[in-house]
C-alpha cells in the first residue's frame, strides 16, 4: 500500500445498541478515526481506509458475528468496499 | 421562495449515567455497562453482619481471590437481565421441541435397557447435584465483591435450576409422564453406591466458606461430569442405540460451553491482576490441589456405572483423558501469566 490516498472514506451507521459495539471495534482498529454523532446516525470517517475486523467486533459484542451482518448496520458509505470476506471488511477508494 | 433544510443537532447534556461517565468518559455506553459498573454499594453501610464481625456487609475479603478493581472483570457475554432471559428462553424452547419430538415417538422408552438405566440412575439423579450447584452459585451472588461478578453468579444459579428442570423433564418423559422416575432417581441419589462420592463432594463444596473456592470446586467437578455424562455419552449414544439421549444431552453441553466463557474470563482476571495476580495464582493452585483429586474420585464411580450398563462407551477412559486434559488447561492458565 505505497501510494495510498488519504482522501476521506466514511461509513454511516445506524445508532443502536449492537452497532455501538461495532463502532467501538472500528475505533479500536482505526486510530485516525473521527466519529460524529447525529440523531439516530453515527458517521465515522478516516483518511485512506477503514478496516472492520470480525474478531474485534465479536470481542466487543460478546457473541459470534458474521461480516455479512454489517449490512444491517450500514446506512451509507463514502468509498468502495475493496474487501469483504469472512474475517475483514475494508473500505477504501482503491479497488 | 427558497427553503434550506438543515439538521439542528441538540447535544444531550449527558450521554450516559454517572457511574459509567466516571470510568469511561461521557459517551453512549451499552446497557450492560450502565447496569453493571459500580452498582454495588461500597461504603456507608448500616452495620457489620452480626455473624461475621470482621467483615463489612459487602466485603472483598469473603474470598482469598482478590481483584484490585472488581470491574476489571466484565462478563464476555455481556448478559444483563433482558439478553440473559431472551437467550435462556430460546435455549429452553429448543430443548422443549427436541423433547416433544422424543416423546411423540416414545424414543426414550425404545432405548436399549442399558441406556434406560444410565439415564434413570446416572443422569436424572444429577438434578440434585444441580440443586447443590445452585446454592453454591447463589453464595457467589451474595458474597462476591462487584456487580460484574455477582451478576454472573446470579445467572449461573438460575441456570442450575434450569438444568435441574431439564433433567426432570427427561425423567418425566422416560416414565411416560409420571413422576415415578424422579422418585426413584432421588432414592438413587441418596442410596446408590455410584452416586455417594459425588453427593458427598457436593455437600463438601456447599459448606466451603470461601465462595470463590466453592465456585471453582464446582467448576472442576462440572468439567469432568459434563464432559463425560453429557458430551462423551452424547457421542457414544449415537453408535450404541441411545440416540434419544443424544438429542437431550446436547443442550447441557451447549450450556456448559456458555458457563465456561465467564468463568474462564474471571480466572484470567484473577491471574493477571496487577496487584494480586501472583497471590491469586498461588491461591488457585492450592484450591485445585484440594479439589481436583476429589472431583476425579467422585465422578469415577459414575463412569464405571455407565461402562457396566453399555459396552463400547468407555466412559472411564474418557474421564481419565478429560482429567489429564483439564490438568494441562489449568497449567497453561496458571503458567502463562507467571
Amino acid at each position: 500500500m505505497s501510494d495510498i490516498t488519504t482522501r476521506q472514506v466514511g461509513i454511516d451507521l445506524q445508532e443502536s445498541d449492537d452497532n455501538r459495539a461495532i463502532i467501538d471495534a472500528i475505533r479500536e482498529d482505526n486510530p485516525d478515526l473521527t466519529v460524529r454523532r447525529l440523531p439516530g446516525l453515527v458517521k465515522v470517517q478516516c483518511p485512506g481506509r477503514i478496516v472492520v475486523n470480525r474478531e474485534t467486533v465479536e470481542d466487543k459484542l460478546g457473541r459470534d458475528w458474521e461480516t455479512g451482518e454489517f449490512q444491517l448496520a450500514i446506512v451509507s458509505c463514502a468509498g468502495n468496499f475493496s474487501e469483504w470476506d469472512d474475517d475483514q471488511i475494508i473500505v477504501s477508494w482503491e479497488h | 421562495m427558497q427553503y434550506e433544510l438543515r439538521t439542528q443537532v441538540i447535544e444531550p447534556r449527558r450521554h450516559t449515567f454517572q457511574n459509567v461517565i466516571d470510568r469511561r468518559g461521557d459517551e453512549p455506553a451499552s446497557r450492560y455497562l450502565e447496569g453493571t459498573l459500580d452498582i454495588e454499594p461500597r461504603n456507608v453501610y448500616h452495620y457489620r453482619p452480626t455473624w461475621t464481625a470482621e467483615h463489612e456487609l459487602y466485603d472483598p475479603n469473603f474470598t482469598q481471590l482478590l481483584l484490585t478493581d472488581p470491574y476489571s472483570f466484565l462478563d464476555p457475554r455481556q448478559y444483563y437481565y433482558t439478553p440473559y432471559v431472551t437467550n435462556r428462553a430460546a435455549h429452553h424452547d429448543e430443548f422443549g421441541k427436541s423433547l416433544a419430538y422424543i416423546e411423540q415417538r416414545g424414543l426414550l422408552a425404545k432405548m436399549p435397557e442399558g441406556w434406560r438405566s444410565i439415564v434413570g440412575s446416572a443422569v436424572v439423579p444429577l438434578r440434585h447435584y444441580e440443586s447443590g450447584g445452585q446454592l453454591v452459585s447463589v453464595a457467589g451472588s451474595r458474597f462476591a465483591y462487584g456487580t460484574s461478578i455477582e451478576q454472573c453468579c446470579s445467572y449461573a444459579s438460575f441456570d442450575r435450576i434450569g438444568n435441574a428442570q431439564m433433567l426432570s423433564r427427561v425423567g418425566i418423559a422416560l416414565a411416560d409422564g409420571t413422576s415415578d422416575m424422579l422418585q426413584s432417581a432421588k432414592i438413587e441419589w441418596i442410596e446408590g453406591a455410584h452416586l455417594q462420592p459425588l453427593r458427598k463432594l457436593t455437600e463438601q463444596i456447599m459448606v466451603c466458606d470461601d465462595w470463590a473456592e466453592s465456585l471453582l470446586a464446582l467448576d472442576v467437578t462440572d468439567s469432568l461430569l459434563y464432559e463425560v455424562v453429557f458430551r462423551g455419552l452424547d457421542e457414544a449414544a449415537l453408535t450404541t442405540g441411545g440416540g434419544a439421549y443424544s438429542l437431550v444431552a446436547q443442550y447441557f453441553t451447549a450450556w456448559f460451553a456458555d458457563q465456561r466463557r465467564w468463568l474462564d474470563a474471571l480466572v484470567k482476571s484473577w491471574c493477571t491482576d496487577d496487584g494480586h495476580g501472583a497471590q491469586n495464582r498461588q491461591t488457585l493452585e492450592s484450591i485445585l490441589d484440594r479439589w481436583r483429586g476429589r472431583a476425579l474420585e467422585a465422578v469415577m464411580p459414575i463412569a464405571a456405572f455407565i461402562d457396566a450398563q453399555v459396552d463400547g462407551v468407555f466412559a472411564k477412559d474418557l474421564l481419565g483423558d478429560t482429567h489429564a486434559h483439564e490438568t494441562d488447561v489449568w497449567n497453561t492458565k496458571l503458567g502463562a501469566q507467571a
